[in-house]
């Protein structure tokens, strides 16, 4: 590993003058350089953990999944490198790694935790030796890459191939039971999944491309039995656990069921299920994930539609009668006709209609009979108004909005940036 | 009164990429602002289709769903010819509508055979084309987005527009208009964020009933906001707004 020696150190330089340039930016360059003198560092490094490496990857549910997962293990006492979900890139990887590796390019740490997108993941797989590969789930995502679940299965199968001991694999997607059947054997499948009643409760299904048809049983894997609001029930080994979730929606209990079922198959027989459920049940909301914020003094709940499926799930779940709705859609948005096989009649009633595309939001809650009462494409108006309004007899303040409008909306609002979902 | 109204929506589980299928619900919504009942049926075989069709909407899917969308198409042919045959308007967009054309070239030279119902066929063009769609047609001024791998030839004779912004069948016209068959690339809530279509539509669809259409006055507070989002692109696209006089071209 000295080889790596003179590389790591001209990294750290850089990352030094990176930083005195621009504080807290810079990140990526410094891995940029080091991946360029030395390509083998990134892959080398990450196969060396004495606990081997995880991959969590899919389409979505991917970055509360690998927090779920880092907290389970470092609640059993293992120390877990892991990467924010911004270092999906090769750059940020190393650069993440870099400040932790000693001079010899060993990092501390019993084991690493990787979220990776599925692109990314598929070109550097057959580098990395994964001891577990954890699957998500394939929705369709970005209007630009439609047509496509097809060739988000092709990276995700190369990246399970690579798997050595397990592939922890959600059952209710049909793409990644045929990705499971394909597996060599010796390599475990681990499944997580849900009941037909808790499918039920999503009349719309769970977002994934294809679902399967038949659903699990609590004898195949971890079971979502029951979810009511953020209180979720999972049935694993003859057990009931009783996890909270970090937000309302049947999409966080799921991730829960992955991160418990994978750290049960990555701790064998360390795994203590308790410790586990107690340590996915203390992951904090994400900002834009159901957080409720204190904002001018007004509770408000913010909820991030990144694709048809997300704005789906997050109309679904929530809850009913919510009388104080803001919707703003952003130029993030290239195609507006990408959000109408969205059903939003749910809503019922929404005060503002905003961002840069406030009129194609709205006129597609006309035409499902929500109530529009004003249509604001100045969003940092709208923000205020929203906000400077009594406080709602039932629900919370919410605010629902594409990327765009929410970075628009955290700037208005001089709100934190929190670094962990800025991708 | 006209009593129920029904409009069929097409293989909506193959067929609904971009959200084409909502423009059965733009319909069926416009005839309720209206004061006529109208339901959307959802058609994913030949015995869903109702008996009583009132107008037809087929949307696009993806390319590795092509033939299993024909097959189906195939079995509701002497239907559809039927329906199209007696005035029922049809409205037809991307691979739907390629779907009822002569056929759909692929780039390797073979060949998916349509269902024959309008006149051209797709063929294959160079790039993807993923832009605003703008054309000015007998209707007035039309706005939307289009998404598609294939240019369309053989609609020169009767299309539904000339292109005024975006890449439309590939030869400066878009669409193509056959009797009450209505195809174009515009995808997605063409008919919402156009309603002078839709509601021709509506007024084929009415007049079968020996009624008139008049927009009601929901629906004219709703155009008020597509207005307003057509003028956005063409303003992003250096056209004329819509407004005292612009528009009809
Ligand atoms: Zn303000």
């Amino acid at each position: 590993m000295v080889r790596y020696a003179p590389a790591i150190l001209i990294g750290r330089v850089v990352r030094k003058l990176a930083r005195w340039r621009k504080p807290g930016g810079g990140s990526a360059i410094p891995g940029l350089i080091v991946n360029r003198i030395a390509p083998g560092f990134l892959a080398r490094t990450l196969n060396s953990f004495p606990g081997g490496l995880v991959i969590v990857t899919g389409s979505s549910g991917k970055s509360t999944t690998t927090k779920m997962l880092v907290a389970a293990l470092r609640a059993h006492g293992q120390t877990v490198f892991t990467n924010p979900s911004t270092a999906n890139i090769s750059q940020g990887l190393t650069s993440a790694l870099l400040e932790r590796a000693s001079i010899t390019g060993q990092v501390d740490g019993d084991i690493a935790v990787l979220e990776m997108d599925e692109g990314h993941g598929a070109l550097i797989a057959s580098t990395l030796l994964p001891r577990v590969v954890l699957l998500t789930n394939v929705m369709v995502d970005q209007i630009d890459r439609f047509h496509d679940s097809e060739m988000v299965t092709a990276m995700l199968a190369k990246i399970a191939a690579r798997a050595t001991e397990a592939l922890v694999s959600n059952a209710d997607d049909q793409y990644l039971a045929d990705i499971a059947a394909t597996m060599v054997p010796g390599v475990e499948i681990v499944r997580f999944g849900v009941t037909t009643e808790v499918l039920s409760q999503s009349p719309r299904g769970l977002g994934y491309t294809r679902t399967t048809t038949e659903r699990m049983t609590a004898d195949d894997g971890v079971l979502l039995t029951e979810v009511d609001g953020t209180r979720a029930e999972l049935r694993a080994a003859g057990h009931t656990h009783t996890v909270r979730l970090p937000a309302r929606g049947t999409h966080y209990a799921v991730d829960a069921a992955s991160a418990f079922a994978a750290a049960g198959s990555i701790l064998g027989p360390r795994f203590d299920a308790r410790v586990a459920v107690t340590a996915i049940s203390a992951i904090p909301p994400v900002f834009g994930r159901g957080e409720i914020v204190t904002v001018h003094g007004k509770q408000v709940e913010f909820v991030l539609v990144q694709n048809p499926a997300s704005f789906q799930l997050n109309v679904d779940s929530l809850e009913a009668g919510t009388e104080q709705i803001l919707v703003a859609i952003g130029s993030d948005v290239r195609d507006p006709s990408y959000f109408w096989p969205v059903d939003t009649s749910r809503l019922g009633r929404v005060l503002i209609a905003s961002g840069s595309k406030a009129h194609d939001i709205a006129l597609q809650l006309a035409y499902d009979d929500v109530q529009v009462d004003r249509i604001e494409t100045d969003l940092a108006v709208a923000l205020d108004d929203f906000l400077a309004l009594p406080d709602p007899a039932r629900g919370q303040k919410t605010i629902i909005f594409s990327a765009d409008s929410m970075r628009r909306t955290r700037a208005h609002l001089r709100l934190a940036t929190n670094s962990e979902e800025a991708a | 009164m006209t009593g129920m109204l029904t409009i069929a929506v097409l293989l909506p589980e193959l067929l609904d990429t971009n959200g084409d299928a909502s423009n059965a619900r733009v319909l069926a919504r416009r005839a309720e602002w209206a004061g006529h009942d109208a339901r959307v049926v959802a058609v994913n075989s030949v015995i869903e289709l109702p008996e009583q069709t009132d107008a037809v909407v087929i949307g696009s899917g993806s390319d590795a769903d092509l033939e299993t969308a024909r097959d189906v198409l195939l079995t509701l042919q002497s239907r559809l010819r039927e329906l199209v045959t007696s005035g029922v308007p049809v409205l037809a967009i991307g691979t739907g509508w390629e779907l009822l054309s002569w056929g759909i070239e692929h780039g390797d030279g073979s060949v998916l055979e349509g269902l024959g119902i309008v006149a051209g066929r797709a063929i294959p063009r160079g790039e993807r084309a993923i832009d605003d769609l703008v054309i000015s047609s007998k209707y007035g001024r039309l706005v939307g987005f289009e998404n598609h791998a294939r240019a369309y030839t053989g609609a020169e004779g009767s299309p539904l527009g000339r292109v005024l912004s975006g890449s439309g069948n590939g030869s400066g016209t878009e669409g193509v208009v056959m009797g009450e068959v209505f195809c174009t690339h515009l995808h997605g809530p063409v008919l919402a964020r156009n309603p002078v279509l839709a509601d021709h539509l509506l007024t084929i669809i009415l007049a079968r009933h020996g009624a008139a259409y008049a927009a009601g006055e929901r629906a004219t507070q709703v155009d008020q906001i597509a207005q307003a989002a057509r003028n956005q692109v063409a303003v992003r696209l250096g056209l004329a707004p819509e407004g005292d006089s612009a528009g009809n071209s």
